[in-house]
């Protein structure tokens, strides 16, 4: 790996995080509603000095330009700002609210991806058969139930099934493993269903494609056993759409854990965000969005260099 | 060929009941309070979780919102109504260790009227100008006129530790108060837990160890963890979820009469709206009954500008005429202030499926009359906005006289007038009250509602697990 490749994609990272702050920045002012009134309520004694006073404190009466400027020549010095609501730096409340949202999608990734592999492997060898239809029509409906019908059915179930498991909410794996891990039983099989349905289809595509090329039936005429041909040869060629496959879907995972936080009151950067847009939290969303999207970028970055570890052909 | 299996690794789970600690109330609302500082939460969840469990006031409204002692023991009011002397409880302590006394007192009422820390509450008592500590336990308080809700009032006022006066960050993240818990941890997002207050004064309360509440937003998995024994107690559910968790086995809706309101608000600067005729009219074309039926559940009852649970103050609806339904006298009104054709008005609705399906039956009734409804949704950020820019000289002045009076009998003639002038022409149809409704699990016993939607009795409450 170069230099020159690193350091070109790390520009590009920059232009990516350039560019969706300055979107995201638009996006929340142009939704209708402001911080200001929200913050005051409809209960209190709202005088036009109040409103004035608070709007001057957070900032909100400069132009939307010399509002970015600020912000942005602000975040280059490492600070991205304070919530308007709590008055901590955002960066606290992102850094107690991301370790839940790492869990839970490093465990999906882990889930989805890792058990595609063999089902996927499974579906390509099996074609045709009973077995294999059965497991393929599990794929599609994996990937066309929503997360959020899976994730109550799911709490339903356990409710009915075994009374008194804890389910729901978040408790930290250092404070106690087996409750945390107790509790992500549900959430990551509701987020993980979808990735694993979509890259098992992958897999078997590819595994089928890559079966019926010449050298496997060479690899077979010399006598390598079929096993051997399957996991060696075949697919380790399947892997490189597969792993690409991966890098994008961590993008619908994080929107999914969005929705999955929401169903199992877990407090990740899904509730965290969601929370910030309804009290339109400005710094906290553009924070939060920003982490986002760095993570998804790095992801993909990680990607690109692991086609170069697993196809040798791919360098630069 | 031998076909191969491949073995399908399934994900090993290990279901463990969660060790049973001491006893929890776990308690499961919809959103995470931005602070705790109680002269300065607005929010409704927050209010729920401060008072009567962290905080107490000087006095305390029952169930039957009747005004009794809490942290003062007793009063005087002088015969003017200007001077009040609060004798206070002895021997009580705040969750930090610190004696409370009248000092205390004194700090709390200057720090909710400040213009530094802006209370939301500030006008609630703002009538009092002057605070004069006598003793250790007695503190009086000086009006500039006559304000017979000065009592109901002070319950709703927190007293906070005379330290906390100028400082307007510390009780947001850690309260700290009189009440039977003191606050223990707080998981953004997550839960706040509030534990046993040892040092509480009334010996051997509260009988829970700890109460938790937890911010779970999805409303299904509320209930659903309110079924399988996850949560204890669902506070302040909508009628429709009421309904539902009503028959299931275990579960106990407790209800009551609410104080807060549905209505159809009109700015009375746009357009016909402004000729009290028409807002008449626009009275006159509701079915009330139809509404709660309709919208609600049949849970609620039509009513007035006052809550029916104000039982003492509220008209019964039967003396409003534009209550019931006529639309051929709607029509003649709108006649009369020349409205011709059909009228447009756009109605700004909040997205909340009980307000959404009031509007689209306000909309059909009003559609008899000749109003064309357009509805709009609009978030709780931007409705809060909306205005009914209505200023009524004859009103004020009963208002006025229902706040300075303190004959009762000279205070319910002025609010009597008050209610038929808005019921009719002033710039809100009223609609409903519907019922506010907590839920509790077989677990829970001694718990009862209070109207104000607080947590009142989370002393009171024991738990069988």
């Amino acid at each position: 790996m170069n230099t020159r490749f690193l350091i070109g994609r790390l520009i590009d990272l920059s232009f990516v995080l350039l560019g969706v702050s300055i979107l995201v920045f638009l996006m929340i002012r142009l939704i209708p509603g402001d911080a200001v009134a929200i913050m005051l309520g409809a209960n209190t004694e709202i005088t036009p000095d109040r409103i004035a006073e608070l709007r001057d404190r957070l900032g909100l009466d400069d132009p939307l330009v010399v509002q970015y400027g600020h912000w942005l020549w602000r975040a280059l010095h490492g600070d991205l700002g304070t919530s308007i609501w709590t008055g901590r730096p955002v960066l606290n409340e992102i850094s107690v609210a991301i370790w839940p949202t790492v869990e839970l999608a490093a465990l999906s990734v882990l889930v989805g991806a890792g058990l595609s592999i063999p089902i996927g492997a499974f579906m390509a060898q099996a074609r045709g058969g009973a077995a294999e239809v059965a497991v393929r029509v599990g794929a599609i409906a994996g990937l066309t139930i929503p997360s959020f019908w899976l994730g109550i059915v799911s709490i339903f179930l356990v409710a009915k099934l075994l009374p008194g498991v804890s389910a729901l909410g978040y408790v930290p794996f250092t404070e106690n493993p087996l409750g945390n891990l107790q509790r992500m039983v549900l959430p990551v099989i509701a987020l993980s269903l979808p990735m694993l349905a979509n890259l098992s289809r992958l897999v078997r595509s590819a595994m089928l494609d890559a079966l019926g090329q010449d050298y496997v039936r060479t690899a077979r005429a010399k006598g390598a056993s079929r096993r051997r041909v399957v996991y060696r040869h075949a697919l380790r060629n399947a892997l490189i759409p597969f792993v690409t496959s991966v890098g994008v879907s961590v993008g619908y995972l994080l929107g999914g854990a969005i929705v999955v936080e929401q169903v199992f009151a877990i407090p990740g950067l899904g509730r965290l965000v969601l929370g910030a847009i309804s009290e339109r939290n400005y710094p906290l969303v553009q924070a939060t969005i920003l982490v986002i999207t760095a993570t998804f970028v790095l992801v993909n970055f990680a990607v690109d260099l692991l086609y170069a570890a697993i196809d040798p052909r791919v360098t630069n | 060929m031998a076909k191969h299996k491949l073995a399908v690794a399934l994900l090993a789970t290990s279901f463990l009941t969660g060790a049973a600690s001491a006893a929890t109330l776990d308690v499961a609302m919809d959103t995470s309070p931005a602070g705790l500082d109680p002269h300065l939460v607005t929010a409704f969840n927050s209010v729920l979780i401060v008072q009567s469990n962290i905080y107490q006031g000087l006095t305390d409204t029952t169930a039957g919102l009747q005004v009794v002692p809490n942290l003062a023991d007793s009063w005087e009011i002088s015969a003017d109504g200007l001077t009040y002397t609060f004798k206070l409880h002895a021997g009580v302590t705040f969750h930090d260790g610190s004696t409370f006394d009248a000092e205390d007192v004194a700090a709390s009422i200057r720090r909710v009227q400040s213009t530094e820390i802006a209370s939301p509450l500030a006008s609630r008592i703002s009538p009092i100008t002057g605070i004069e500590v006598l003793d250790p336990l007695t503190v009086r308080f000086t009006l500039n006129a006559p304000f017979a809700p000065l009592l109901s009032s002070l319950a709703g006022i927190a007293i906070v530790p005379a330290e906390a006066e100028t400082n307007k960050e510390a009780l947001q993240q850690v309260p700290v108060g009189t009440g039977p818990f003191k606050f223990a941890e707080w998981q953004p997002n997550g839960f706040i837990s509030l534990v046993k207050f040892d040092g509480y004064r009334e010996a051997g309360k509260p009988h829970v160890d700890e109460v938790k509440f937890h911010f779970v937003p999805e409303a299904a998995t509320r209930q659903v963890g309110l079924a399988s024994g996850e949560y204890d107690m669902l506070p302040s559910i909508d009628p429709a979820t009421a309904l539902q968790l009503q028959g299931q086995p275990g579960i106990t809706v407790h209800q009551t009469r609410d104080l807060g309101y549905t209505l159809v608000g009109m700015n009375v600067t746009r357009g016909p709206l402004g000729d009290a005729r028409v807002r008449e009219a626009v009275n006159m074309l509701l079915d009330r009954q139809e509404i709660i039926d309709g919208a609600l559940f049949g849970s609620g009852v039509p009513g007035g500008p006052l809550s029916p649970a104000l039982v003492d103050w509220a008209l019964p609806t039967s003396e409003y005429a534009c209550y019931t339904q006529n639309v051929d006298g709607a029509k003649a009104l709108l006649a009369a202030a020349g409205v011709t054709g059909p009228v447009k008005i756009v109605m700004k609705v909040l997205p909340r499926q009980d307000t959404r399906d009031i509007a689209q039956v306000v909309q059909q009734q009003l559609a008899a009359g000749g109003f064309e409804v357009e509805l709009v949704n609009q978030e709780i950020g931007q409705f809060v906005t909306n205005v009914f820019k209505y200023d009524d000289a004859g009103l004020n002045a009963l208002l006025d006289t229902g706040r300075n009076v303190t004959d009762p009998a000279a205070r319910k003639a002025a609010y009597d007038a008050a209610q038929r002038q808005l019921a009719c022409t002033g710039p809100i149809a009223h609609i409903a009250y519907g019922a506010l409704s907590t839920a509790t699990g077989p677990n829970v016993s001694g718990f009862e509602i209070n109207p104000l939607g607080r947590l009142t009795s989370l002393v009171d409450v024991t738990l069988a697990k």
